[in-house]
Order: structure tokens, then C-alpha cells, then sequence
């Protein structure tokens, strides 16, 4: 229990600790408002686990996949809107990504708490999680803000494009779960090289969005969404004036 | 702006194939174990699992080879999809519970490459 509480807190906090850091860095929000946005995210994903149970049971049982996929186009939508500094989105995203993201984990916690067994580890274990993803973040921030500083904005752009494409990859997942689409079977299969459930699998997956096994359509889904992303961003960043550009 | 937004869904949506009809299996959770631990099916085919969790917890169905995720709701069914697929094994897991409820789905036949 202690390790798959780890493990769990990582799979769920890592991606919403690095988009936060990742547009912190490209917008430099102010921590007031980041305080208040992951109330508001944390109220929200409340509110998202709360309705899931009865959500999970809409439109032939595909209902929570239709919300999934819908907070992740917005997390990828926003994300590539904020790039124009339009902080609302980048609130927005993060918000959107802690509701898809913490709402698992409040089912996970809530599930296991009342277990007096396992409450014990539970804690050990998302205390861990919970600084793991802490140090993560703080170390990355660091990183983010040197790579500013050296080359620009544009690097982080090109790492905010991997990131929000890898949520229309979990989308097209989600899609393909509930039979909107045909996805093609395997493409490559690079388990051999790194799969996925290690520990740089594990980063890597919330990184960029790393699939050891990724399908045809998969891949050109991501690159489509990454090229679309870079080239928007860039006009984007053109249109803004000479000191937001650095 | 809305001339960008329209041009990216029209990109994502080109690449995307659409639906076709699935076989439907039944799948029960009871005491963080799969019932049936592995399911045999055809290559290429696809299937519909019908998955019930008759524990009083959640647990998450979990594969990294099917690239499926879902969680299931105590005394509730859900619903996923999968397939079709090649010949091979392919491993699922309860993420909440992952030293007892484990499985797979073992596809077997031939590709249209062996034909």
C-alpha cells in the first residue's frame, strides 16, 4: 500500500506540478493568484469526483470519458491561448488539469482513508509522493527559469507544446476506450528501450507524453498537435510587444 | 484567432479514423480480483468489456499495453473498449490494488501479414 500510494501520488500530482511550473516560467504568475487558482482547481476536482460515480453512467456508460476528454482539450486549448500572456487561460489550464488529474486521486484516498489497515501507509505514502513532486517542481522551475534567461521564451514554448499535445494524447486513449475511434494497432514498441511504468518512464509520460507502444495514429495526432501548437505560438509571441517577447 | 482554432480541429480531426461494431465480455472485480484472470480473444477483433466492480471500494483498470485507463466505481459497471489488436499478450492491472487484481487478455491467431 505504501508503494502503490507513491506511486499514485507521482502518476497523479507530477503532471499538474510540471504545467504549473511550466507556465509560471513562460507567464511568471503571480503566487497570490497561484495560491488561489489551486484553491479553485481543488474545489473543483471536489466537485468533478463528487458528480463522477453518477457521471460514469451517462450516455452508455462513456459519460466520464466525454468530460475527461473534454478537460483535456481545454487544458491544450488554454495552454496554447496563455502563450499570447493571456494569464485567465494559464489559470485556466492549471485548473482544468488538476480537475482531471486529482479527481483519480481523491478516489484513491477517499477509497482507502476509512481502511485503518492502510490509512497509515496511505499517509507514508502520499507524504513521499507529495514531496517527490515538490522537489521535482522546484528543481525544474530552477531549470525553466535558466533556459529563459539564456535563450528566450521560445525553448519553454517548444517544452509547453509537448506537454499540452500529450493531453490530446490521453484524449485520443480516452476516445478510443469508449469506440469513437478506430485507433491502428501498435506502431513501435520501444518497451524494449524504456517502458513506460519505470521510473524516467513514469517522468518522461508526464513530461512529454512518452508511449512505449504508441499507434500510427498516435503519433501523427502528436506531431500534428505540437507543429499546430508552435506555429500558433509563435504568431502569437510576434504580435506582442518587444518586452513581453524576453 | 478563430481562423487558427478552426485550422488545428480540422488537422487533428484528419487524422483521426472513425468506429466500427465489438463483441461484448463480461469482466467482474470481487475481493481485488479479475474474474476471468485472462480473456482469449481472436486477432483483430474488437472487444467490449463489460467490467463490474462488486467490491465496496473503487479500483482503477489499468494497462500500459492497451493503453487504457478507467476507473471503477463500487457496485457499478463501466464500459471500455479494446482491439483490435495483434497476436500477443497483453497485461491489465488494478492500479489501486496491483499485487492481486491482475490479468490479461491473450489475442491469438493469425495477421493479415501471415495470410
Amino acid at each position: 500500500m505504501l508503494i502503490t500510494s507513491l506511486l499514485m501520488s507521482i502518476n497523479q500530482l507530477l503532471p499538474v506540478v510540471i504545467l504549473l511550473v511550466l507556465l509560471q516560467s513562460l507567464l511568471r504568475l503571480n503566487s497570490r493568484v497561484l495560491i488561489a487558482t489551486a484553491f479553485v482547481g481543488l474545489l473543483c476536482s471536489i466537485i468533478y469526483v463528487q458528480s463522477s460515480a453518477w457521471l460514469s453512467q451517462l450516455f452508455d456508460y462513456r459519460g466520464l470519458e466525454f468530460s475527461q476528454m473534454l478537460l483535456c482539450v481545454i487544458v491544450y486549448v488554454a495552454s496554447l491561448i496563455s502563450c499570447k500572456q493571456l494569464r485567465l487561460f494559464a489559470l485556466l489550464a492549471i485548473v482544468a488539469v488538476m480537475s482531471l488529474y486529482f479527481s483519480h486521486y481523491f478516489i484513491y484516498l477517499v477509497g482507502f482513508w476509512h481502511n485503518t489497515d492502510t490509512a497509515k501507509n496511505l499517509l507514508i505514502g502520499t507524504s513521499l509522493g507529495i514531496g517527490i513532486c515538490g522537489s521535482f517542481g522546484v528543481l525544474l522551475l530552477f531549470l525553466l527559469h535558466s533556459v529563459r534567461a539564456r535563450f528566450g521564451v521560445y525553448p519553454l514554448m517548444l517544452f509547453l507544446a509537448f506537454n499540452a499535445s500529450a493531453k490530446l494524447l490521453i484524449a485520443l486513449d480516452l476516445a478510443s476506450q469508449i469506440d469513437l475511434i478506430n485507433i491502428t494497432s501498435n506502431y513501435f514498441d520501444w518497451r524494449a528501450v524504456l517502458v513506460e511504468n519505470s521510473e524516467l518512464g513514469r517522468v518522461l509520460k508526464a513530461l512529454v507524453g512518452y508511449e512505449a507502444t504508441p499507434s500510427k495514429t498516435a503519433l501523427w495526432l502528436y506531431l500534428a498537435a505540437v507543429l499546430a501548437f508552435i506555429g500558433t505560438s509563435i504568431v502569437f509571441t510576434r504580435q506582442l510587444p518587444q518586452k513581453e517577447q524576453s | 484567432m478563430s481562423n487558427c482554432l478552426g485550422f488545428i480541429s480540422l488537422l487533428l480531426f484528419s487524422v483521426l479514423p472513425f468506429s466500427c461494431v465489438a463483441k461484448e465480455y463480461k469482466l467482474i472485480l470481487k475481493d481485488h480480483l479479475f474474474y476471468p484472470a485472462e480473456i482469449i480473444i481472436p486477432a483483430n477483433t474488437k472487444l467490449k468489456l463489460l467490467v463490474e466492480n462488486q467490491d465496496s471500494t473503487p479500483e482503477e483498470f489499468d494497462s500500459f499495453d492497451l493503453n487504457r485507463e478507467k476507473v471503477l466505481y463500487p457496485n457499478r459497471r463501466s464500459v471500455i473498449y479494446i482491439g483490435p489488436l495483434s497476436p500477443g499478450r497483453y497485461e491489465f492491472f488494478g492500479e489501486f490494488s496491483p499485487n492481486t487484481a491482475r490479468g490479461a487478455v491473450l489475442v491469438e491467431g493469425k495477421t493479415d501479414a501471415d495470410n
